[in-house]
């Protein structure tokens, strides 16, 4: 089981500490994403990182679509391999989606985990109104859907011979496959449906494990407002606006987040 | 958006070196950090966006993508950039000023420029390749619902087969069960068949015997009655003296020979009638008969046997009972109850006959004759219609016949479309009723 999970979710483990991080990545994307944030805690902590059933280089043959319709069977994932790797004191580092799937996992066992760090959390994309706005409405989740779609076409009509004409470099088929998170266009889209149509806001009040909320500067899929939603929300919350701009400050900008993940660790909230 | 301005104008700078060359290149160009700030965006994207330079430099590259393109920059392609440097034939939607979407093949890569990382895109504005796809996942989705519909229709037909396969083991089931109980009734339809010609057989047999007994009867009464005959004769011949004379004690003897043949005459003839009623020789001719009538018919008859015994008879017949009868057969029947009546009634009795319509079935009458006789004992009331019966061994003795007389009686009221049935109270007395259907 325990050999199983890790095949399963591809799980990686590094770093000198006893602590473990547990960084889970978002929508869209695989544990790479992590490469240039999850090193920095190596000298201090057991760092895990993993791909979510469907993406990166997990087993996609373990796709269960009932599982994965919503965010609790991700959320089972994250659990899974805690209980895998029998991990205590846990620090779950989530970006986007992941921020929830850990409050999820948390509300479900929060004796297993230490703090939250939530990188551009959002409970509800789709607006609300009159007193939520989570950014989006219906329409825009299509038009990621579409811009998803034609993306998979691109690859299946003409990616082949870009790939064909660099027989040379064998790697760049590999590389393209592992462009995104998921060759699946199916696995994607239900991914990004369970993802941009989920609503999770009545699972906030409930979580009360120490949490960071970092919120990027224009951020276009967590606005600001949401960020200050979740950490007025969550009872034991410290929200962290960043210089950092856009939704991927773990990419953009590694420096100032590895800074303000580690005050959060040293200092707490 | 500008982050701090001086790092903010370093990379416009380069970014301007960069896309100078590029400014009037037939393909889209543009050029943004890490950030998501625009660095560079030359003039032929300009154009086909409707921007002018300082509306889209320094600010964010979401000014230019529509939201569901703004999603999948951050989920998709600027991780891809990111991750491998590089990215290839990404397909991007994008937002010209005046609101119209341009899609665009887009090549791209992350570069080093002095301090800071620029990404830089090529983009081929696509509107053939758009219809075109379009057109491909138009027919994607339609085969999908084809394929759902398909499948639900497969379902369909599986669940109506399956429904169906129910039915027919249902049917199959009752076909059995049908098939049962039709050999059962074929089993018990030759058992019937078998009981009716064994039944035909008897009866064939009873009628046989029953025909060679009517025949050996009306032989033996005609063999019977021509000596018979003879006897009486030739007595009444002797009794006038024709012969010579008669001594007194001659005399007495052939009355007593006379008596006798008049008795055994009476026999012979009653046996004869029973035969003929029995072998069905009888002819009856049916009309309106008031029983009133047949009652004054036969009075005269019985007056003189009341008289002897010194009976009362007592009779209620109103005028309008009238029954379909054969007049003669009515007269015997009557004739012959009544004279039971007489026989079985103590002296100082009463004899009664009355008439009327049947409670029970207005299409009938009925004709009662009543005495205050000695009755009858019920185990024997039900032999009584039996030839050569009477109730018991004494009563012969004391009441001559020939115990034919209720046997013929009864078969003639049958004749009739009628009936003839008795009740009694032993030492109360006894009552025959005939039946017969009323004249309409």
């Amino acid at each position: 089981m325990t050999d199983a999970v890790l095949a399963r979710n591809n799980v990686k483990i590094f770093g000198a500490g006893t602590q473990p991080m547990l960084f889970a990545h978002g929508f869209g994307c695989d544990q790479n994403m992590w490469r240039y944030v999850a090193p920095a805690f190596a000298d201090d902590y057991k760092v895990v990182l993993f791909d979510y059933v469907g993406s990166g280089g997990s087993d996609l043959a373990a796709y269960d679509p009932e599982r994965y319709a919503t965010l609790s069977g991700y959320a089972d994932d994250v659990l899974e391999i805690i209980h895998a790797l029998d991990l205590h004191d846990v620090i779950f580092v989530g970006h986007s989606v992941s921020a929830m799937i850990g409050v999820l996992a948390a509300n479900r066992e929060p004796d297993r985990f230490a703090r939250l760090i939530l990188i551009g959390p959002s409970p509800r994309y789709i607006n609300d109104p009159p007193e939520y706005a989570g950014g989006f409405e219906r329409a825009d989740i299509e038009g990621l859907l579409e811009m998803m779609d034609r993306n998979f076409i691109g690859w299946a009509n003409f990616l082949a011979p870009v790939i064909m004409k660099n027989a040379d470099r064998p790697e760049l088929g590999q590389e393209l496959e592992q462009s995104f998170c998921s060759t699946d266009p199916v696995i994607a889209r239900r991914f990004a449906e369970a993802t941009f149509f989920s609503d999770n806001r009545a699972d906030l009040p409930r979580m009360h494990v120490p949490t960071l909320v970092l919120q990027c500067t224009d951020d276009a899929i967590a606005p600001d407002a949401v960020g200050e939603y979740v950490s007025r929300t969550l009872p034991n919350a410290k929200l962290q606006h960043m210089r950092a701009t856009g939704h991927c400050p773990h990419m953009s900008h590694p420096e100032e987040t590895i800074a303000l993940m580690r005050e959060f660790l040293v200092r707490g909230p | 958006m500008a982050e701090d301005g001086e790092a903010a104008r370093d990379l416009a700078a380069d970014a301007v070196t960069i896309g100078a060359t590029l400014d009037d290149a037939p393909c889209g160009y543009l050029a943004f950090n890490d950030g998501g700030t625009l660095v560079a965006v030359n003039r032929t994207l300009r154009t086909m966006l409707g921007y002018e330079r300082a509306e889209l430099v320094g600010h964010s590259i979401e000014t230019i993508l529509p939201v569901g393109t703004r999603i999948f920059y951050h989920t998709h392609f600027f991780p891809l950039v990111r991750m491998h440097g590089h990215a290839d034939e990404v397909f991007l939607l994008m937002r010209g000023k005046n609101g119209e979407d341009l899609g665009a093949i887009t090549n791209a890569v992350r570069r080093q420029h002095g301090d800071a990382w620029i990404t830089e895109c090529i983009l081929m504005p696509v509107h053939e390749r758009r219809k075109f796809e379009d057109a491909l996942l138009r027919a994607r989705r339609e085969a999908e619902e084809a394929r759902a519909v398909a499948e639900a229709e497969r379902r369909n037909v599986e669940d109506a087969n399956a429904q169906l396969e129910r039915q027919a083991l249902e049917l199959e089931l009752q076909q059995a069960h049908l098939t049962e109980q039709a050999e059962d009734l074929r089993t018990l339809n030759e058992q019937l068949l078998e009981r009716t010609a064994e039944l035909e057989r008897l009866r064939g047999i009873a009628d046989h015997a029953n025909q060679a007994k009517s025949d050996f009867l009306a032989v033996m009464s005609h063999e019977l009655r021509t000596p018979l005959n003879a006897i009486g004769g030739y007595v009444q011949l002797l009794e006038m003296g024709i012969h010579g004379p008669v001594t007194p004690a001659q005399a007495e003897a052939l009355a007593k020979v006379a008596r006798s043949q008049r008795h055994l005459l009476s026999l012979v003839n009653d046996v004869l009638n029973l035969a003929r009623v029995e072998a069905g020789r009888v002819d009856f001719t049916l009309e309106a008969v008031p029983m009133r009538a047949i009652v004054d018919a036969v009075l005269p008859m019985v007056e003189p046997q009341l008289d002897a015994r010194h009976l009362r008879f007592e009779v209620r017949v109103p005028p309008d009972v009238v029954a379909r009868a054969d007049r003669q057969k009515l007269e015997q029947i009557l004739l012959n109850l009544i004279s039971n009546a007489v026989k079985f009634t103590p002296p100082d009795g009463t004899v009664c006959v009355e008439a009327g319509v049947s409670a029970d079935d207005a299409t009938y009458v009925y004709l009662r004759v009543g005495d205050t006789g000695i009755g009858i004992e019920p185990d024997q009331l039900a032999e009584i219609f039996e030839p050569f019966v009477q109730v018991d061994a004494s009563r012969t003795r004391r009441a001559q016949g020939t115990g034919l007389g209720l046997t013929i009686s009864r078969d003639l009221a049958r004749g009739m479309a009628g009936d003839l049935t008795a009740t009694s109270t032993p030492g109360e007395g006894s009552t025959f009723t005939l039946t017969l259907p009323r004249a309409d």
